[in-house]
């Protein structure tokens, strides 16, 4: 029993060394398991020494040494494979073996089987895919157990004379089974919270990043300008629990939150030497408050003791502001901060830019939708112009009429700004046209326009219906020797609980087919717009079948507060 | 006086221009046509001086039409357009006559006056003309039809016209076998005819020299001696 104490006294010494080394990054290849080879000669160097530490920590008995050298190999088994384990155990058995006693052999050949077994065992988790049962407490408790029985039976094999060594094991097993099980299952452990803390940190890491990440996409759509940089400096404020942020660019603050937002003023030009610097640089500038003296350059009396300068980059490398995070005097920067610091930048760089990206695509459909709304047919103002012409002569009354449309319609085609118009109003729009091309036409077109009165009121996108009816006789019925016959339909259309507006251009050429399906891009525009505002399954829809129709539909869903 | 027709698928525009020209005693309008078909027909049996001819018509343009027309009797050409740029260009590089619409009564005079003078435009309109015919023209019984060139298997010409075998039936054009030369595939292979190259499937030659072209659907056209080196050289045979 004295034995058993004496063994948990040097146990205990053992053990803080191993607590200790676990504060070092030596440790962290230890929290998880890796077929590197690297990380296989890290476990055998570690282990090999705590093998031999095991036998120093004996104590001497009957010509022999009581230990907790077992814990060394059965560990080293256990995390680093049959390989390691072997040789964890070999070495510390062969070290064993030059400090002599009648059981020197026995002891190298039990410590090389002990070393084996955890390998064994390490090898039979990773079969099974339960790689986590190798860090359990319980389990390295077990296998030592086991293996501390196959040294004393080696012992009792080996070495000679018998007599001895019966004596020895009745001395030595049960202190020993009972030290190296317990020192296995408490060195484990250590290993098991340092795996938990890591494993914590990281989780924290991604998780902080991941939500920033998430809150801020699509913020700088409208620009990289204050409003949108006093959203995202909430967001990473909130995110990270610094003491304040602030987002500048390269001359003033764009926005600041927190510790000392009363004197950091948005819309002030930078006065921090850091900023400038870092704008200068293009280098992250971080001053602690201690090593270096940070003192805020606005106000003497800013209770903010820290600061963490990162530069926004542009694509090509140019800087395009900062953002910094603080804290207050009494408060440390925790590295987890620091390191989130840099990829939040990294990562508000990207989402400027993708919103510059995106507002440029914007402009560059308002600039395509007004060309379009300029862009009126030539050919057709000139044959107005020729059929008002020629209609003045016998009837002065039809031309003012036809004056009078084409004034609508130039108008209409004028008002550019308006972005939405009910149906109506497009009808009425649409109704000047088709007058002029009646006129121009006379006996070859005619058009029947039947569209539910209860879609009136509703919204689409200006210059919707126009260009689908302005296609329909310039590609369609015009080129018909025979007479042209259009056709516009308006309904509502009831289909799994939605009701869909559907709005029918149809002309009896059926030459979209014969034509090599193409699309101009004036219905290209209404397509996209009706798209964009609606979802990819509405928008224009063309079907034709040759020499008998072309039928434009478009389509796009009927929206609360419509209901009928 | 010269005689004149006006061809345009617009009502309104046929008149003004009409009207224009009446007021300008200076020809006589003897047609006015709505299509380029009909104005094809209208030209070949009435033989006008000129023709006020729109360009943008369904189907068949004008500038398609001049191409079906004769070189050797092709009347003097007025082209009227509302807008075309690009044939506008080629008008004014080529010297052509050519009205805008709405046409302006001093500029419709300008034109008549060097019609008068017999100073209007050369008769070659290759820089402007369609080169390459998509649809032909057909008349059927009571009808006009629109052939597509590859359709045809056989052209031939007799007293009463040119006719064209698809090898369903036979239509009658009112196109010259040599425009149909030229602005399709067909190639010729006696006086009076011309085959589809695509359609052929046996040569037969015969003892005198000549050969007889049989075609996918079974038609026969003779091939004179003349032809005939010209057709082998074609398919690659000696």
């Amino acid at each position: 029993m004295e034995l058993v104490l004496l063994l948990l006294q040097q146990l205990s010494v053992y053990l803080v060394i191993a607590y200790l080394l676990s504060k070092t990054p030596i440790f962290i290849p230890l929290t998880s398991i890796s077929g590197r080879n690297s990380h296989r000669f890290v476990y055998y160097i570690l282990f090999s020494s705590f093998c031999i530490l095991g036998t120093y920590f004996g104590l001497s008995i009957e010509n022999a040494i009581a230990n907790t050298r077992a814990i060394g190999a059965v560990m080293g088994g256990l995390l680093g494979g049959p390989l390691v384990g072997f040789f964890v155990g070999l070495t510390g058995g062969l070290h064993r073996y030059f400090m002599g006693g009648f059981t020197d052999v026995a002891c190298t050949l039990s410590t090389t089987t002990e070393g084996f077994i955890g390998g064994l065992l390490h090898l039979y988790f990773l079969r099974k895919g339960k790689i986590g049962h190798i860090f359990k407490p319980s389990v390295a408790l077990l296998v030592t157990l086991f293996s501390e029985v196959i040294q004393m039976l080696i012992i009792l094999i080996v070495a000679k004379p018998f007599e001895q060594a019966w004596a020895l094991v009745q001395a030595i097993a049960l202190p020993m089974v009972i030290a190296n099980g317990l020192g296995a299952a408490l060195f484990m452990s250590i290993i098991q919270d340092k795996k938990a803390i890591f494993e914590k940190n990281y989780t924290t890491f991604s998780n902080k990043a991941l939500r920033i990440a998430q809150r801020t996409v699509g913020e700088f759509s409208q620009g990289f300008n204050s409003d949108s940089c006093k959203k995202v400096a909430d967001i990473i404020y909130q995110e990270t629990g610094v003491g304040a942020v602030s987002i500048t660019d390269r001359d003033k603050i764009l926005a600041f939150i927190g510790v000392g937002a009363d004197h950091h003023l948005c819309g002030t030009v930078i006065s921090s030497g850091y900023t400038l610097k870092a704008i200068e640089s293009g280098e992250i500038i971080y001053v602690d408050g201690y090593e270096t003296d940070y003192q805020c350059s606005i106000n003497t009396s800013c209770r903010l003791g820290s600061v963490l300068v990162i530069p926004l980059l542009e694509a090509d490398g140019r800087v395009l502001g900062t953002i910094k995070l603080y804290e207050p005097k009494q408060k440390f920067f925790s590295t987890l901060n620091r390191n989130l610091g840099e990829g939040i930048a990294k990562l508000i760089s990207n989402q400027i830019l993708t919103g510059r990206y995106i507002q440029q695509k914007n402009l560059l459909n308002q600039a395509e939708i007004r060309l379009l709304h300029a862009q009126v047919n030539p050919h057709f103002l000139f044959n107005t112009l020729n059929t008002i012409s020629a209609v003045t002569r016998k009837n002065p009354q039809k031309a003012r009429e036809l004056i009078q449309h084409l004034s609508q319609f130039f108008r209409s085609n004028l008002k550019q700004n308006i972005e939405q118009v009910t149906i109506k109003e497009e009808l009425v729009h649409v109704q000047s046209y088709l007058e002029i091309e009646l006129a121009r036409f006379e006996e070859r077109l005619s058009v029947e326009i039947n569209i539910d009165d209860r879609l009136l009121p509703l919204e689409i996108p200006t210059f919707t219906l126009q260009p689908l009816i302005e296609n329909a006789i310039k590609h369609g019925t015009s080129t018909l020797m025979r007479k042209g016959e259009l056709k516009v339909n308006g309904y509502i259309l009831k289909k799994d609980n939605n009701a869909v507006v559907v709005l029918e251009v149809i002309d009896n050429a059926g030459n979209y087919c014969t034509k090599g399906k193409k699309v101009g891009l004036g219905l290209q525009i209404v397509d996209k717009r009706l798209k964009n505002k609606h979802g990819q399954q509405y928008g224009l829809v063309i079907s034709c079948k040759t020499d008998e129709f072309t039928k434009a539909t478009i389509s796009f869903p009927l929206l609360n507060g419509q209901e009928f | 006086m010269l005689k004149a027709i006006i061809i345009d698928d617009e009502l309104y525009a046929r008149e003004e221009l009409n009207e224009l020209l009446v007021e300008s005693n200076a020809v006589e309008v003897i047609a006015q046509c709505s299509n380029a078909i009909e104005g094809l027909k209208v030209i070949n049996s009435l033989k006008p001086d000129v023709v006020f001819l729109d360009i943008q018509m369904p189907q068949i343009t004008g500038l398609d039409l001049i191409s079906m027309l004769d070189p050797e009797s092709m009347p003097k050409i007025v082209f009227v357009t509302a807008y075309d740029e690009y044939a506008v260009t080629a008008f004014e590089d080529n010297a052509f006559d050519y009205l805008l619409k709405p046409v302006e009564s001093d500029r419709l005079h300008k034109t008549l006056k060097r019609l008068k003078n017999n100073n209007i435009s050369p008769s070659n309109y290759s820089a402007v003309v369609t080169h390459h015919l998509e649809l032909i023209p057909c008349s059927g019984f009571n009808r006009i039809i629109l052939l597509e060139p590859n359709k045809i298997e056989i052209a031939m010409s007799d007293q009463t016209g040119v006719h064209l075998l698809t090898g369903d039936e036979t239509l009658t054009a009112s196109l010259s076998l040599k425009i149909l030369e030229e602005k399709t595939e067909l190639i010729r292979c006696h006086r009076q005819y011309l085959v589809n190259p695509i359609c052929l499937r046996e040569i037969k030659l015969l003892d005198n020299g000549s050969a007889e072209i049989i075609t996918r659907s079974g038609l026969k056209t003779p091939v004179s001696r003349r032809y005939l080196k010209k057709i082998k050289d074609r398919f690659g045979l000696i």
